[in-house]
């Protein structure tokens, strides 16, 4: 195959769920000579990209985009070992985390894996986070970027205290937050002073890289 | 004619006509133990999900203060899940109990979990607390909660790796929802026993929104509609309460056979109502506009559900603790057709 034609297969294994083949394809693609961050950016996360738009589009849904993740992580995992300089591989840092009280993180997980997906670098601290471990994470990592989602509309003044506690601790100036989850609203993110909301996995993506002031990728 | 409020509620059920529309709030996930309620009935949580006489005398409370047309347990969803093994923190005075280790790490396991029985200690806590309610109202519907089988499902094993189970390994994962609802089957039924007259079942992890509309017709549906059979087996009522954005399920909704569907605020009523016209659709009071509301916005949200067609007023999902009861007497006035 040629590397456009195994580029593609690569791409296509991830939107098609098949792990093993973006493991094969992609160690294909190795042998044959092709840039490992090529193999990433104009495989793996082009895959990912078209599995996000069909997301998007209704006609993909949670269970086939763990599964087209899952056969990312396959490729990436192939790849990464061949790429010498890792910091290069990333747009940025990113704390994400369901906030204190709640435990619903479907939507949170479909978020970090977008974002991995996007090329950042991603801190998942769970669910049931308490503010101060958000904090104390932002510092410890350089985080560009915080995402705290919740489900529940009796958890989502958490989100608030985790600003709140930022500014005290004179970091809100050194982060961008995002706030996002069924209850949440723009107009709620505004009121508690978040940076931005992100309606959905997709749609958190695309503002993260505006926040953050990165060019959206030609692919999408 | 005035009706009791057991036959209203009954009524509407049965599809017979009412003077009114009732407003009630289930319970379970979607219940009403707002901090004023605890503070002037004395029961708080964390207590009132581990003491029968207080989680009755809560819900009791709720009626008596906000109004509520119904008396309904327990106040969370993890009953189930602890008595099939999941270890489970219950809370603080204005957070839910909430799963905190799941008792499986490969859904190949399921087989080695426990089975729901009536002595175990929280199940019959909420047993118990159903036949306070009964003897102290017997003219108030009283409501057992259970949780979804989905939902129960991904409270035993990490919900991304149920979901992968059920492409990658669908005999397996249906399997341990067999299992699953075989469980709430059981604890519906005596829930039923002890006074209970409708079983309203919550699956927020099993919404179309998540599983889309192939797997949401295709494994949430068949096994509700199971819990929903074995409910009027036993001579009662069942109710669904489904979460999130319905547009891409809407079609599959008429196949369940529960004849009341409990909706979020998300989807519009009317447009719920016109695609599943034999239904009666309960809702939709946004949880937010009454917890963050004033009473007089609470009332026109109220007044528009009715007019969208609601057959049953309640909140569209679970309320905040923080909810002023002021806000609830203003939907239960306007159900009542009384003006502010």
């Amino acid at each position: 195959m040629d590397s456009g034609k195994l580029l593609k297969a690569v791409a296509d294994s991830v939107l098609n769920m098949d792990e093993e083949g973006a493991a094969k394809y992609s160690k294909e693609a190795l042998d044959a000579g092709i840039d490992p961050m090529a193999i990433i950016n104009e495989g793996l996360i082009v895959g990912m990209n078209q599995a996000g738009k069909l997301f998007e589009e209704n006609q993909y849904f949670v269970p086939e985009l763990l599964l087209c993740s899952d056969a990312m992580y396959a490729g990436l995992n192939v790849v990464t070992p061949h790429i010498k300089k890792e910091e290069n591989l990333y747009l940025g840092s990113v704390v994400i985390g369901v906030v204190e009280g709640d435990t619903h993180d479907i939507g949170k997980n479909l978020v970090k894996v977008m974002l991995e997906a996007s090329g950042f670098r991603v801190y998942d601290l769970g669910r049931d986070v308490p503010a101060k471990a958000f904090v104390d994470k932002v510092r410890e990592v350089k985080a560009d970027l915080l995402c705290l989602s919740t489900l529940m509309t009796s958890t989502m003044d958490e989100m608030k205290k985790v600003i709140d506690l930022l500014e005290k601790e004179n970091m809100r100036e050194r982060v961008k937050v995002l706030v996002g989850g069924g209850p949440i609203s723009s107009s709620f993110a505004r009121s508690i002073g978040a940076d931005g909301y992100g309606e959905n996995a997709t749609g958190a993506v695309r503002m993260a890289k505006k926040l953050l002031g990165i060019m959206q990728a030609k692919s999408l | 004619m005035t009706n009791s409020e057991k036959t209203r509620l009954i009524n509407v059920l049965e599809g017979k006509p009412v003077d009114r529309v009732p407003v009630i709030c289930p319970g379970g996930m979607m219940n009403m133990a707002v901090r004023e309620v605890m503070t002037a009935t004395g029961r708080t949580w964390p207590r009132a999900h581990i003491d029968p006489k207080d989680m009755a005398m809560l819900s009791l409370g709720v009626k008596h203060l906000g109004g509520i047309e119904n008396v309904g347990v327990p106040f969370c969803m993890t009953v189930e899940a602890e008595a099939l093994g999941a270890g489970v923190f219950i809370g603080t005075e204005s957070t839910e109990p909430r799963v905190a280790e799941y008792p499986l790490k490969r859904v190949e396991e399921w087989e080695n979990l426990p089975s729901i029985t009536e002595d175990h200690y929280r199940v019959s806590i909420v047993l118990e607390a159903i036949r306070i309610l009964k003897e102290k109202c017997p003219e108030t519907p009283v409501i057992g909660n259970i949780t979804g089988p989905i939902s129960l499902a991904t409270s035993l094993i990490e919900p991304m790796d149920f979901y992968r189970a059920l492409r990658r390994k669908p005999d397996t994962a249906l399997r341990f929802l067999d299992f699953v609802t075989d469980n709430l089957i059981f604890f519906a039924k005596a829930m039923l026993k002890a006074g209970a007259d409708i079983i309203n079942i919550a699956d927020p992890s099993g919404t179309g929104e998540i599983l889309g509309p192939w797997a949401f017709s295709k494994v949430a549906v068949p096994y509700i509609n199971k819990i929903t059979d074995a409910v009027e087996a036993s001579s009662g009522y069942a109710m669904v309460h489904i979460c999130g954005r319905l547009g891409s399920v809407l079609a599959e909704l008429g196949k369940l056979k529960s004849p009341v569907i409990s909706i979020d605020a998300l989807t519009g009523l009317r447009k719920v109502k016109e695609s599943l016209p034999d239904k009666v659709i309960m809702g939709n009071v946004s949880t937010f506009l009454l917890e963050k509301g004033t009473p007089e916005k609470v009332a026109i949200a109220a007044v528009t559900s009715i007019k969208q067609g609601a057959g049953i007023l309640a909140p569209a999902c679970g309320i905040s603790p923080r909810t002023p009861l002021e806000n609830i007497r203003a939907m239960v006035r306007a159900a009542k057709g009384e003006r502010d």
